[in-house]
């Protein structure tokens, strides 16, 4: 069990992902990176910085952090949202999409390309699920 | 009466709301004047008996209240038999006898808890509960059925009783949803928009307390709270001879606003969106309060098109809305030009949307006048066979205009008809339908042109006294005890009257008598070829999984620039394999009418109400291109699941 957010649960996702998703077929060649801005984490409700970026579907970068200095790798897509829509969307039980589309956390970025990269997140989040959380 | 004895009936209930408005002048039900929750409304006491029949929700002490504060006065009966044919006080003495067989003190009690005692700390002990029966009235209509969240439901007076409400929400990081009259919820939740648009847990702050109001004659608007719905609007501004551009009448005004910018008839006229709005207050999701006039508010114009922009959320609660009001003309008059074809519908309406002729200007189906006229769903059903089959009338364009406008009209087309022939119709409707093998029929099926034999030649007169219409006639097939009170309400002159019922709209929830229906359809370029092509669009998908769709409407904006149409489809919302088809029928819609160019589907307008339309209809939008349609159908996928699942 690790604790969700931690290094080592960013080091596990990771692997998790490398591991069991395909470039092409599970995560569509995509190129992009997406910062997710978690809010009120507890137990102390500081924000939590989740970044990752893909390369031709391969998962090149996935960290977690507390430091505020993540930002300037300037992610093609900010998400923002508290931290029990994170956990939602982290196991499993709402899609990013649907977090979106129920105004539950806010994103800035090309809407358009957005679109395009909602299923192949959807697969990485489906697997990340599957790591024993600690939330 | 067992609960299991009017199941039937319950499953079907459709939260059309009317019985919360006072639309036949009857009053309303006083439980639910005096408590306010669903529960306490005969839409809700439907739910309720539904629910408990079907073990989704244990009783609570409060089942007694609720039931208890019913004395069986009988309007709803009325209200919701004018509407749908139902008749509530069955259910209600059903939930009677049920509770009979309760053994007292036997309920659970319900722990208040922290966020229920705040909630009535702000609002008062009487309007904020965790109470499960409370909570169940709500199934279906802003709740998912089978849904397991901790629901809280509030009822607010204020603005700034909003604004702690949305706060506490915040503090807790629970969501929090409003709702008006929840009849948008009534269609929405019985499809796979359920997700998207209803609430998992968490406060629903119903909005009907809001219900204050101010019409300024001398500056043409009115300012009005969240819990007034258009009938309410409408009959204020009326009494000033001034008139609201609202849609059905049960909807609230703030809600359908925020939610759709309010399209109706007038909107070649009077405008769409924010052409009618002139300020609203609402609050936004860190609970502070904004107007849209003030200067430092992020845009709320601006919009972005595309798949990713569907929104059935609203991100901000309307709390006050200032509209416009139009004046009404001393010479209006409705005038109906039939056809056969809707494309020769489309190119008179569209001739006249361009001239600017006629306040409120549609082209209407067979269906929707058939349905909202006829007294019965049966009789709907004849009149629009006697309609297709001998009458070849399947399309209205349907105008209210002044005499100089009628007069322009008249030359314009063949064959018209006025409010005379639209009185016998309506009330001669049952005789109509039993005319359906009649040697009259027959022989005016043989014409060469029914339309001009009926409406504009010598058989008019033979067939308007062929109705022999009156209210006495009509309310023959109404139940026996509830005759003698709808042969009053159809003797009065707004009953029979086009231009009235056009503002009031009193009638559109027919459509929900016998099944439940789902809005197909959006805003498109107003040139005939789209509109056409997006008709097709939404028509295929319903012959293809077995699904009853027809044309409903279709308005023009902007001098025909723009139109929106509403196409419906219906089914059986208690029916499973029904929804299936249904969700099947919706999606495939979806990706036909997304490859248009131009199209907007109406879930897209959604929550987008107080923008400009310039800013999320202009420009066109490119249709999809295949590799879009590819994307859309991994969006579909991700947010709903596979097929099997929806
Ligand atoms: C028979 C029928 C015919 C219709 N015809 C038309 C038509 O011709 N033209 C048209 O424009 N619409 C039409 N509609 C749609 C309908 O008017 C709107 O969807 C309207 O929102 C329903 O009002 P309501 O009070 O029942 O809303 P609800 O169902 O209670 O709520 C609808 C949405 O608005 C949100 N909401 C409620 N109150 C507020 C508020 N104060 N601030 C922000 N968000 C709020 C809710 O959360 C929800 O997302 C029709 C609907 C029906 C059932
Ligand atoms: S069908 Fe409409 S009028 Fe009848 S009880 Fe339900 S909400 Fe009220």
């Amino acid at each position: 069990m690790v604790k969700y957010l931690s290094e080592e649960w960013a080091a596990q996702a990771k692997k998790k992902v490398l591991d069991e998703l395909d470039q092409t077929k599970d995560l569509k060649n995509m190129n992009a990176s997406l910062l997710n801005v978690v809010q009120n984490v507890p137990p102390d409700q500081k924000t939590m910085y989740f970044y990752i970026r893909f390369v031709d579907g391969k998962l090149e970068e996935l960290l977690a952090s507390p430091d505020e200095s993540i930002k300037q790798k300037n992610a093609e897509f900010t998400i923002t949202g508290d931290y029990t829509t994170f956990v939602q969307i982290s196991s499993g039980q709402m899609s990013s999409a649907m977090a979106l589309l129920k105004n539950r956390v806010k994103m800035t970025g090309n809407k358009i390309k957005a679109f395009t990269i909602t299923k192949p997140i959807d697969t990485f989040n489906m697997c990340i699920k599957k790591i024993e959380t600690e939330y | 009466m067992n609960l299991s004895d009017v199941l039937e009936t319950t499953k079907k209930e459709p939260h059309c709301g009317m019985c919360k408005i006072d639309f036949l002048g009857t009053g309303v039900c006083p439980a639910g004047k005096k408590h306010g929750f669903v529960a306490y409304w005969p839409e809700g006491r439907m739910e309720l008996a539904r629910a408990l029949a079907e073990n989704e929700v244990e009783p609570t002490e409060t089942l007694i209240d609720i039931v208890n504060s019913c004395n069986l006065c009988g309007i709803c009966d009325r209200q919701c038999y004018f509407i749908t044919q139902r008749r509530p006080t069955q259910a209600q003495q059903a939930l009677k006898d049920y509770v009979k067989t309760l053994k007292p003190n036997t309920f659970k009690p319900i722990p208040e808890d922290e966020i229920v005692k705040d909630l009535r700390s702000i609002v008062g002990n009487d309007w904020a509960t965790n109470d499960p029966i409370i909570i169940a009235s709500y199934l279906r209509s802003i709740i998912k059925q089978k849904s397991s969240g901790n629901f809280y439901i509030v009822m607010p007076r204020s603005t700034e009783e909003i604004v702690a409400i949305v706060q506490l929400a915040n503090k807790h990081k629970i969501p929090y949803l409003p709702r008006g009259n929840g009849t948008f919820f009534g269609v929405a939740l019985q499809t796979l928009l359920a997700e998207l648009c209803s609430i998992e847990q968490g406060i629903i702050i119903d909005l009907w307390r809001m219900k204050d109001i101010h019409v300024d004659p001398g500056s043409f608007t009115a300012t009005i709270g969240p819990g007034i719905t258009s009938f309410e609007l409408q009959k204020a501004a009326h009494a000033h001879k001034l008139r609201a551009n609202v849609a059905e009448a049960e909807s609230c005004v703030c809600a359908n606003a925020q939610n759709l910018g309010i399209v109706t008839t007038w909107s070649n006229t009077y405008g769409w969106g924010t052409d009618n709005f002139i300020d609203a207050e609402f609050i936004d999701s860190t609970g502070t309060i904004m107007h849209l006039s003030d200067k430092d508010i992020p845009n709320p114009y601006a919009s972005a098109q595309g798949l990713l922009s569907l929104s059935l959320i609203p991100s901000v609660i309307v709390t006050q809305l200032t509209l416009k009001l139009h004046q009404i003309l001393d010479d209006e008059e409705a005038i109906f030009i039939p056809f056969t074809n809707l494309s020769d519908a489309l190119d008179m309406a569209h001739n006249l949307a361009k001239r600017n002729i006629g306040i409120s200007l549609a082209v209407l189906s067979r269906k929707y006048l058939t349905e909202f006229i006829s007294p019965t769903h049966e009789i709907a059903e004849d009149f629009n066979y006697i309609a297709e089959k001998y009458l070849k009338l399947n399309y209205i364009v349907d105008v209210i205009c002044d005499k100089y406008h009628k007069k322009i009209i008249e030359e314009l087309a063949e064959v018209t008809f006025g409010h005379s022939m639209i009185k016998s119709l309506i009330l001669g409707s049952s005789k109509l339908a039993s005319m359906k093998e009649s040697s009259l029929l027959k022989m005016i099926a043989e014409e060469e042109d029914p339309l001009k034999a009926v409406f504009g030649g010598p058989m008019r007169k033979h067939f308007e006294k062929g109705l022999a219409a009156s209210p006495h006639e009509l309310v023959k097939v109404f139940d026996e005890d509830l005759r003698d009170f709808f042969e009053k309400l159809y003797s009065k002159p707004e009953l029979t009257d086009p231009v009235w019922l056009h503002s009031f709209r009193i009638l559109p929830c027919r459509m929900e008598r016998k099944h439940m229906w789902m809005y197909r359809g959006g805003y498109m370029p107003g040139d005939k070829e789209t509109i056409l092509k997006v008709v097709d669009a939404l028509e295929k998908p319903a012959e293809k999984y077995h699904i009853e769709g027809a044309f409903g409407f279709l308005s023009y904006l902007e001098r025909g620039k723009l139109a929106h149409l509403e196409y419906d489809y219906y089914y059986d919302h208690a029916d499973p394999d029904a929804r299936k088809r249904l969700n099947k029928a919706i999606v495939e819609s979806w990706r036909r009418q997304f490859a248009i160019k131009g199209v907007t589907p109406l879930e897209f307008i959604c929550s987008k109400g107080l923008h400009r339309k310039e800013h999320i209809l202009y420009p066109f939008p490119e249709g999809l291109s295949e590799e879009d349609l590819v994307h859309f159908e991994e969006l579909i996928e991700t947010l709903f699941g596979g097929e099997d699942a929806w």
